[in-house]
C-alpha cells in the first residue's frame, strides 16, 4: 500500500502538526508520520508555559519580541487551549533589585506589559509566595495544552485533506538521483512497512533530527539538553511565577488546571530513548523552588518527568540560513546539494506556528506558489469553546447521575463514554492513546486505580481474546507510570504506591516476567 | 485514671490479634487506631507464605523459609507460634463462614485480573475457587461495578463470562460495600440467583465478585448455590475488600464482647518515654486529646500506608516513639528501575527491627524500649506483598507480641 503526497512532515510534535496546517490552509497536500503519538517528544514535555518572552527580555531580545508577538496571536486563534493566568517575576532579597531594574526596562524595551509590584501587592495575588519577597513584577505569561494545541492544528489540518500516521516510523529515506523522492516507514503496531513518495521531506523531529538526517548521511550541529520537572498534586498559583534573576535551573513555577509544573533542570543527554529524572535533579527542584514557594517542601508530587530541548549550537545559530535565532530552517540542498529536504528544529513551543509558517513559505517559494499564510488569523477550529475546569465542572453538574453514566477516573472525573467515544472515532491505537486524549490518569493515584477500570475496553481496542491481552498491557502501563512515579516516592505518593503494589503485585499476582499463571498446575 | 495492662496501637489485623490475645488471657486491654488496617483494602484470604508452592507442604515450606531467612518476623515466631495463632484466628470463626486450608498446603484462587494467587487459609465463600475448571465456570459481574471487570477475569481463565444488570440502582451508588449491603437482604439475593440461573448453560461453578454480603455471607452463599445448583465463589477484587470487612468487624464483635476499651477512629499522637519505658499514649478524640496508661505496649501502625512508618526526602522513621528504623539506603535506591523487578524494591526491608522478645533494637542490637513490643507489617525483613505473607505475619507476630507483653 504506498502512498503519494506532495509533501511528507516527519515528526508529530507542535512544529509538524503547525506545518500540516499551514499547508493545508494554503492547499498543499500533506503526510504527517510520527512514531509514537502525537507529542510523544518535547512537545508534549515541557512545562506548558505561553511565554511573555519576559524570561528572555534582558539576555535574548530577539526571542523576547518573537515570544510576545507568537503569545499575542496564539491568544487569539488558540483561546480554548490557553489559560490567560498572567505571570510574576519575583524578586528575593538575594536576587536583587538591580536585575529587577534591568528586567523592567528590557521587558519595555521588547514590547512586553511589565507591571511592577510591592512585596505587598505580590503577597495578595499569591499568597504562598515567601514572605521575604523585595517585590515582583506581572507580565502577561500564561499556560499552554500543548496536546490539546497538537490535536487542534491536527483536526484543522485534516478537515482540510492532510493526512497523519501515528505509531509509524521513518526506517530509510528514499533517494532519486540528487533528490530525496520520500521515505521507507513502517507501522509499529502490525509491522507492515510501506513507502510514501513526495515531492518534499520536512525533517520536524526536533530532537530526533540527526537520526532521520543520518539516513542520508547528513548531520547537523544539535545539542541535546534534557530538562526535568515536577508535576504537583495541587495548584501552587494562581499565576506563572519566576524567579527574577538571570534565567536559571528551578526558576519557575507553571499552574496547569488543577496542578502546577516545577521546572526546570538543564543537563546535557546523549540518549534519547532513555532519559530518566534523578533523584539529584528531584532534590535540587524542590530546594530551590521551596525558596520562591515554601509550600513546595511538603508538597505531595503526582510524577516526574523530562523533555528534551534541540538546542542549536552556536557554530549553527550565527549561519545567514537561519530565519530567527532560536530556531533553525535548513535547506540541505544549498549545503550539501541534496534536494528536496528540508530540516525545521529548534525553537520552542511558543515559536511553533512561526516555525511552520517559515517552513512553509520556503516550500511555497521553491514551488513557485505564492500563497500567503493565514495562521496567525484563522482561529483553530475548537476555539470558542469552553474547556477550563469550571467548564467542565458546569458540564458535570447539569448532567443527572443517570446521563453521567459510568465514571472510571474518580481522581479526574472521566466517564466511560468519553473514552467509548474515542475508540468509535477509530483513531487511537494503543492504552497511551487514550491517556493522551483524556485526564485518565492523570489525577493523584496515575491510573492505578483507572487502568484496571479500562481492561475491558482494552481488549476491545486489541482484538478479542488475543493471547496474553490486557494483563501484558497492563504491566506495560504500569512500568511506563512508574517512570514518572518513582523519582517522586517519598511522604504520601510513597504511601500511596504502597497501595498500589499492593494492588498490583499483592493481590492480582501480577508476575515480573509474566504471562501470568492463569491456570492450576498439580490439578 | 484507669490503668490498662496492655495498650495495642494500631487497629489493622495484627494489633486486633494482640489486643484479643491479650482479652482473651484475662487481662485489661485497651486498643486504639486511626483506621482498619491493611486489612479491609486487602485482606481476602490469609496468606501466610505464598513464596511456597502449592505441591510442598506448608511446615516444611516455612521450616526452609526460616533458614534461609534468620531475620524474618517467621523467625521470631517460629513454626509453632504460627500453628497456635493460626488456630486461634481460625476458631474466632466457627462454621458456617469459617477459614480452612486445602490440607497443610497453599492453594491457587482466580483474582479479579483473571490470574490465579496461592493463599493459604480460605474462608468458606472462596473456597470452591480452588477447585473450579475453565469449562464449567461462569464469571459473572455487575454492569457499571467497574471495580471487577468480569470479562477481563473470564477472558483471561478462559470461562464463559456475563455481566448483570441491576435496574433497582443507579451506576453511582454500584461500590463494593453497596453490593455486599444488598446482599444481605435475602430477597435481592434468591432474585440474583435466579437470573444467574437462567443464563446458565450447564456450569458447576460459580465466580461473582467478592461481595456476597457483610453481615451472612454464608447465607448468601448457600442461596446462591441453592438456585443454581453451582458451587459458588467469591473472587478478590480492587479494594476495599469486603472479605477483609468481615474479619474486622468479626474482631471488633469479639473485643467488645472481651470487655476491652476499643477507640477505632483515633490516632494516636505522642507516647511519653521515660527510661526505655513507655509511660503513656495521647489518643486524640478531637477536640480532647486523651492520656492513656499502661504496663506494656504493642506498636502495630503498620507500614507506610498504615502511618507506621513514614518517608522524609532523606529517611525512614517510626514517626510515634522515634523508634531506629532500618534503613534500604539512600532515596534513589529505595526502589528498583522497574516496577516489576525481579527483586523487591529494597525499600520493602525497611522497618522496625527486634529481638526475639519483638522488641525494638537499635542498629547494635540493643532494646530501645523495654516495654513496647512491635508486631506485624511495621517489622524489617519481610517483604510481605512479593512473598504474600501479609496476614500470616501480621496474625503470628501479633499473638506473639500479646504472649511476651503479658509473660514480662
Amino acid at each position: 500500500m504506498d502512498l503519494r503526497t506532495e509533501v511528507l512532515i516527519i515528526g508529530g510534535g507542535a512544529t509538524g502538526a503547525g506545518i500540516a496546517r499551514d499547508l493545508a490552509l494554503r492547499g498543499i497536500p500533506s503526510l504527517l508520520v510520527e512514531k509514537g503519538d502525537f507529542t510523544s517528544g518535547a512537545s508534549g514535555r515541557n512545562q506548558g508555559l505561553l511565554h511573555s518572552g519576559a524570561r528572555y527580555a534582558v539576555n535574548d531580545p530577539d526571542a523576547a519580541r518573537e515570544c510576545i508577538a507568537e503569545n499575542r496571536i496564539l491568544r487569539q486563534i488558540a483561546p480554548h487551549c490557553i489559560e490567560p493566568t498572567d505571570g510574576l517575576f519575583v524578586s528575593l532579597p538575594e536576587d536583587g533589585s538591580e536585575y529587577r531594574a534591568n528586567f523592567i526596562r528590557a521587558c519595555g524595551n521588547a514590547g512586553i506589559d511589565a507591571l511592577p509590584l510591592s512585596a505587598r501587592e505580590a503577597l495578595s495575588l499569591e499568597p504562598r509566595l515567601n514572605p521575604r519577597l523585595i517585590g515582583a513584577v506581572r507580565v502577561p505569561d500564561g499556560a499552554i495544552d500543548p496536546f490539546m494545541l497538537v490535536v487542534e492544528n491536527v483536526r484543522d489540518a485534516e478537515s482540510r485533506g492532510a493526512r497523519f500516521l501515528i505509531h509509524t516510523e521513518v526506517t530509510g529515506l528514499i533517494r532519486e538521483g540528487p533528490r530525496i523522492a520520500g521515505a521507507h516507514v513502517r507501522d509499529r503496531i502490525t509491522g507492515q512497512s510501506y513507502a510514501v513518495a513526495a515531492n518534499w521531506v520536512v525533517n520536524a523531529t526536533g530532537a530526533w533530527a540527526n537520526l532521520i538526517l543520518a539516513m542520508a548521511g547528513l548531520q547537523i550541529g544539535l545539542a541535546l539538553s534534557k530538562g526535568s520537572m515536577l508535576l504537583t498534586n495541587t495548584r501552587l498559583s494562581e499565576r506563572v511565577l519566576n524567579r527574577c534573576r538571570p534565567p536559571s535551573s528551578g526558576d519557575i513555577i507553571v499552574p496547569n488546571d488543577t496542578v502546577s509544573i516545577l521546572g526546570t533542570t538543564s543537563v546535557r543527554e546523549e540518549d534519547l530513548e532513555r532519559y530518566e529524572v534523578t533523584a539529584e535533579e528531584v532534590t535540587f527542584l524542590v530546594d530551590e523552588l521551596s525558596k520562591m514557594v515554601p509550600d513546595v517542601k511538603g508538597e505531595r508530587f503526582n510524577r516526574a518527568y523530562a523533555g528534551v530541548r534541540p538546542l542549536l549550537r552556536s557554530a549553527e545559530t550565527s549561519d545567514d540560513r537561519d530565519i530567527s535565532r532560536g530556531f533553525s530552517l535548513i535547506d540541505h540542498e544549498q549545503e550539501t546539494g541534496l534536494a528536496g529536504l528540508v530540516t525545521i528544529t529548534g525553537g520552542k513551543l511558543m515559536t511553533y506556528r512561526l516555525m511552520a509558517e517559515k517552513t512553509v513559505d520556503f516550500l511555497c517559494s521553491r514551488m513557485g506558489l505564492h500563497v500567503p499564510c493565514i495562521t496567525h488569523r484563522q482561529p483553530l477550529p475548537g476555539a470558542g469553546l469552553g474547556n477550563t475546569l469550571k467548564d467542565r465542572l458546569l458540564h458535570l453538574r447539569r448532567q443527572t447521575p443517570a446521563s453521567r453514566g459510568e465514571i472510571l477516573c474518580d481522581c479526574e472525573l472521566v466517564p466511560r463514554e468519553a473514552v467509548d467515544a474515542i475508540l468509535r472515532e477509530g483513531k487511537v491505537r494503543e492504552l497511551q492513546d487514550i491517556l493522551h486524549r483524556t485526564r485518565l490518569a492523570k489525577g493523584t493515584c496515575q491510573g492505578g486505580f483507572c487502568v484496571y477500570r479500562l481492561l475491558g475496553l482494552l481488549n476491545e481496542l486489541h482484538g478479542e481474546r488475543e493471547k496474553g491481552g490486557s494483563n501484558v498491557i497492563l504491566r506495560g502501563f504500569l512500568e511506563e507510570r512508574w517512570k514518572g512515579i518513582r523519582p517522586i516516592l517519598w511522604g504520601t505518593a510513597l504511601k500511596e504506591e504502597e497501595l498500589i503494589e499492593s494492588i498490583y503485585k499483592g493481590l492480582f499476582n501480577l508476575a515480573p516476567g509474566g504471562p501470568e499463571q492463569t491456570e492450576r498446575v498439580n490439578e | 485514671m484507669k490503668h490498662f495492662d496492655l495498650i495495642v496501637i494500631g487497629t489493622g489485623l495484627a494489633g486486633l490479634t494482640a489486643a484479643r490475645t491479650a482479652a482473651e488471657a484475662g487481662a485489661r486491654v485497651l486498643i486504639a487506631g486511626r483506621g482498619m488496617g491493611a486489612l479491609t483494602l486487602f485482606g481476602n484470604t490469609i496468606d501466610l507464605l505464598g513464596e511456597i508452592p502449592p505441591e510442598t507442604d506448608i511446615e516444611e515450606g516455612i521450616l526452609r523459609w526460616i533458614g534461609a531467612h534468620p531475620e524474618h518476623p517467621y523467625a521470631r515466631t517460629g513454626m509453632e507460634g504460627i500453628e497456635t495463632a493460626l488456630s486461634e484466628f481460625q476458631r474466632l470463626f466457627p462454621p458456617p463462614y469459617s477459614f480452612a486450608a486445602e490440607g497443610r498446603r497453599n492453594a491457587l484462587f482466580p483474582t479479579g485480573a483473571g490470574t490465579m494467587r496461592p493463599s493459604y487459609l480460605i474462608p468458606v465463600t472462596m473456597a470452591a475457587g480452588a477447585a473450579m475448571t475453565p469449562g464449567e465456570t461462569l464469571i459473572v459481574g455487575f454492569r457499571g461495578f467497574k471495580d471487577f471487570q468480569g470479562d477481563t477475569v473470564s477472558l483471561h481463565l478462559k470461562c464463559r463470562g456475563m455481566n448483570i444488570a441491576l435496574p433497582r440502582y443507579g451506576l453511582e451508588g454500584m461500590t463494593a460495600l453497596a453490593l455486599a449491603r444488598l446482599m444481605d437482604e435475602a430477597s435481592f439475593r434468591e432474585r440474583l440467583g435466579e437470573t444467574i440461573r437462567r443464563q446458565m448453560g450447564g456450569e458447576r461453578f460459580i465466580g461473582l465478585p467478592a461481595v456476597l454480603g457483610l453481615r451472612n455471607p454464608a447465607a448468601v452463599l448457600k442461596t446462591l448455590e441453592n438456585t443454581t445448583g453451582a458451587r459458588v465463589f467469591e473472587i478478590p477484587m480492587l479494594p476495599p475488600s469486603i472479605p477483609g470487612t468481615r474479619v474486622f468487624h468479626r474482631f471488633r464483635e469479639e473485643l467488645i464482647a472481651k470487655n476491652v476499651t476499643v477507640l477505632m477512629g483515633h490516632p494516636v499522637t505522642g507516647a511519653t518515654v521515660r527510661d526505655q519505658r513507655c509511660e503513656g499514649i495521647a489518643v486524640q478524640n478531637p477536640p480532647l486529646t486523651a492520656e492513656y496508661r499502661a504496663d506494656q505496649y504493642i506498636l502495630a501502625t503498620g507500614r507506610f500506608l498504615g502511618g507506621g512508618l513514614s518517608a522524609g526526602m532523606d529517611r525512614i522513621v517510626e514517626p510515634l516513639f522515634q523508634i531506629p528504623v532500618f534503613q534500604p539506603g539512600q532515596r534513589e535506591a529505595w526502589f528498583g528501575k522497574r516496577f516489576f523487578d525481579p527483586e523487591a524494591h529494597p525499600i520493602h526491608h525497611a522497618g522496625i527491627a527486634t529481638d526475639a522478645d519483638l522488641r525494638p533494637v537499635d542498629g547494635t542490637g540493643n532494646v530501645v524500649l523495654e516495654n513496647v513490643r512491635a508486631a506485624g507489617s511495621i517489622l524489617a525483613h519481610h517483604q510481605a506483598i512479593e512473598e504474600k505473607s501479609r496476614e500470616g505475619i501480621d496474625i503470628a507476630t501479633g499473638f506473639l507480641a500479646a504472649t511476651r507483653a503479658l509473660a514480662s
